[in-house]
């Protein structure tokens, strides 16, 4: 029996069959949740304060100093969370270059979270910066000090998410324009259409190419803080590790990402793609892991590793976090399972999270007597940044064709982006969405209500 | 599935690009921009603070302040006179005082930038705000400086200070009164104005031979019988004799390195001219190309049995 037509079911009793053919849009939940105008008021305060900071000085708005001279904005908003967006990356690679085929269906969820957490993090860096008047420098290459990995990532973060990124999010917006677009609008992106296709390989390649650049670089920034940083994390291997960092927690976060929206929005799964998502996930923790320990061994610190110190506890926590996955997620049984699938994918991000958090802030040590710890404007601000992403995500999955889903639940039918009759009542009513004419055509679906 | 080459000729041809990418990294290593042991070039000037010799008058101060246009520090002294606790956004330089608890006698000591011959901030510096100038200096130009504070990070000496409570922050940090001196040719105003000589200023090389010749001439008085800043973090421009511990001082314990080495030594081969990137593009365009294109020649029939069209 072939992966594809495998039946199997977990303990809970979930069926598991190959339900994921296509990105189809949530018809029929509405739009303005409680959750999402929860998440969308602590954004409005977030984007607030954030304006405010632009015209006023750095210090009163974040607890950093100049011994601690980044803050959260830079080392959670940045350096962490672009981690959890390189599920574009990893599975960009599975998919087009180790042609891993059946990842081509999760790539938009992967593409459109990838995009929120690099469109939010350059937003807290641009926020983060003293002088972003100054920025204007990067269009002029010969002011680039080309050996910066800070110019690295100043250069290629934008450039990744407003070019390669959002050329790659396209084709899914374009969907939404001809499905719902008047028969003009269909010509046109008829006509278009095999333009994008014939650009499509050739922008995937810098779509690739320049993320590897800057996750690795990202690791190399803090190469140059030398002794500063804990030996157990400072090491040249650094940005390899940041880079295999990436890759895993973008494996991970969009196998999290994909089991918890398709759980929200009662999705059937897909047990060969989470099996392929599993299997890839426990492969990107062990090479970690063995880069990581060799990394370690190479260096003469493994008895520090083990030295049962704070600093060798956290090591070993977070060391752990991505072992138990890469263990567990060997045995097919547990790729089997959604819950298990769940829990090992939720690891492996703190895992990963914790890699690439620790250097610059715990295992930061600046010679100076000096401490930080983020302001409450601070952690308001980096919160409003992570609450737009899950609006973003939240308002994405329902006007476009993101989540995976059953062909048969495609109905062509679009959410008009409309506000529903009675919008001056809160909390709202279920949006009809639904046009009365087009889904009396529907095929039954498989989605239980 | 068929496909024009079979995985054999994949795995040869990408050998190939292996051996290619390879014979270009080993061709590109021939100068190297920052050596892990930097070389002073002969027109370096430096600085040789001796702390047997400081009184601890602080005379160099308010000169550094009236000479860069710096404000009075008064935020101790409770508004009245120039009393800073480090080297922070108004202070480019200042006299310490070490004193070891229980122990007899004390240690001055003055801290300012270090001048690196190799500097960290430099080398991390994106668009060369901070840059090594001429005799060696490190001078920041205000005109090119985004504030990614990139250069505190990077700093070992924890030198380079930023504006936290302005809108249109500076970079503060001394720079050997470059545009307000030297260019002049006048020495730097802490050096001109110490009393003492327990700073003096010169070309780096007299400096570290005369600081030798401290050491020859009175064996036992300093520690460690050497110069601080000769080899740390590649050797710097600030020399330093001392009779206490450096690390008590404050002066950290550096390997003899340059850090910029350290952070550039892989990448400064594989960023060369692009050429790990491009050759990356094209191992990663050689295989997207040849998935592409079945993934194409598949297409009509996948959009024919599902009836729908496909997805990227």
């Amino acid at each position: 029996m072939s992966p594809l037509n495998a039946r199997t079911s977990d303990t809970a009793g979930t069926t598991l069959i190959n339900h994921w053919q296509r990105g189809v849009p949530v018809s029929r939940e509405r739009v303005f949740t409680p959750t999402l105008i929860f998440f969308a008021v602590i954004a409005f305060i977030g984007f607030t304060l954030a304006l405010i900071r632009f015209v006023s000085p750095l210090g009163r708005f974040s607890g950093m100093n100049d011994a601690y001279a980044w803050g959260i904005w830079k080392t959670f908003n940045v350096m962490t969370l672009t981690a959890l967006g390189s599920g574009p990356l990893a599975l960009g690679i599975a998919a087009w270059v180790f042609n891993r085929q059946k990842l081509h269906v999760v790539m938009r969820t992967a593409l459109v979270s990838g995009f929120l957490f690099y469109a939010t993090g350059l937003i807290a860096l641009g926020i983060d910066v003293g002088r972003p008047w100054n920025f204007y420098s990067a269009l002029m290459p010969w002011r680039w000090n080309s050996e910066s990995a800070m110019l690295e990532i100043s250069i290629c973060m934008p450039l990744y998410c407003a070019l390669f990124l959002s050329f790659e999010i396209l084709p899914l917006i374009l969907e939404r324009f001809y499905y719902t677009g008047s028969g003009h609008t269909k010509r046109i992106l008829v006509r278009a259409s095999p333009y994008l296709r014939r650009m499509y390989p050739f922008m995937i390649i810098g779509a690739y190419v320049i993320p590897l650049m800057h996750q690795s670089s990202l690791g190399g920034l803090l190469l140059l803080a030398g002794t500063k940083i804990n030996p157990l994390w400072q090491s040249p291997c650094m940005p390899l590790l940041y880079l295999l960092a990436a890759g895993l927690c973008g494996i991970g976060f969009v196998t999290f990402l994909l089991l918890i929206t398709c759980l929200r929005y009662s999705r059937s799964l897909d047990v060969g793609t989470l099996i392929e998502l599993g299997n890839l996930l426990s492969c990107a923790c062990l090479l970690f892991l063995a880069v990581r320990f060799i990394d370690l061994a190479w260096r003469r610190q493994l008895p520090a590793a083990f030295s049962m110190s704070r600093m060798s506890l956290l090591l070993l926590f977070e060391s752990i976090l991505i072992a138990v996955p890469a263990i567990v997620l060997r045995f097919k049984a547990a790729r089997e399972t959604p819950r298990t699938l769940l829990k090992m994918a939720t690891l492996a991000c703190l895992g990963g999270m914790l890699y690439r958090f620790i250097p610059t802030t715990i295992a930061f040590d600046p010679a100076r007597k000096a401490s930080y710890f983020p302001s409450l404007p601070e952690v308001i601000m980096a919160l409003g940044y992570i609450s737009v992403g899950i609006v973003g995500f939240g308002l994405a999955v329902k006007f476009f064709a993101v989540l995976p889903g059953d062909d048969q639940d495609w109905n062509h039918v679009f959410r008009p982006i409309a506000l529903p009759a009675n919008w001056m009542q809160w909390p709202w009513k279920v949006v009809q969405t639904d046009a009365p004419a087009k889904s009396k055509g529907e095929r039954p679906s498989l989605v239980s209500r | 599935m068929t496909s024009a080459i079979n995985r054999r000729q994949l795995l040869r041809r990408f050998a190939g690009v292996g051996g290619a990418l390879a014979a270009v990294s080993a061709s590109a290593e021939a100068v190297e921009e920052h050596p892990a042991h930097p070389v002073a070039p002969p027109d370096a000037i430096a600085m040789l603070f001796d702390n047997t010799i400081c009184t601890g008058c602080r005379a160099c101060m308010p000169a550094c302040n009236e000479a860069n246009g710096l404000p009075a520090d008064s935020l101790m002294s409770g508004g009245i006179w120039d009393m800073p606790s480090d080297l922070n956004s108004k202070t480019k330089n200042i006299i310490k005082v070490y004193e070891e608890p229980g122990e007899p006698g004390y240690a001055f000591v003055k801290r300012q930038c270090m001048h690196c011959l190799d500097p960290a901030c430099v080398s991390g510096c994106p668009f060369d705000a901070l840059k090594k100038n001429e005799w060696g200096a490190v001078t920041w130009t205000g005109s090119l400086c985004i504030g990614c504070r990139y250069c505190e990070v990077a700093c070992p000496f924890d030198v380079p200070k930023f504006e936290w409570d302005r809108w249109n922050p500076k970079v503060v940090k001394c720079e050997f009164c470059f545009d307000q001196r030297l260019t002049k040719n006048q020495e730097p105003a802490c050096t001109a104005v110490c009393p003492t000589g327990a700073v003096i200023f010169g070309k780096r090389t007299d400096l570290l031979a005369k600081a030798k010749e401290r050491i020859v001439d009175s064996p036992g008085k300093y520690f460690q019988q050497r110069v601080y800043g000769e080899h740390e973090a590649g050797g710097t421009q600030v020399l330093y004799l001392s009779n206490v511990a450096f690390e008590r001082i404050g002066l950290p314990k550096l390997a003899s390195t340059s850090l910029a080495h350290y952070a550039t030594k892989v990448t400064s081969v594989m960023y060369k001219w692009l050429t790990g990137p491009i050759l990356m593009a094209g191992v990663l365009g050689f295989a997207i190309r040849h998935n592409w294109n079945r993934h194409e020649a598949e297409r009509p029939k996948r959009e024919k049995d599902t009836g729908f069209p496909d997805q990227l």
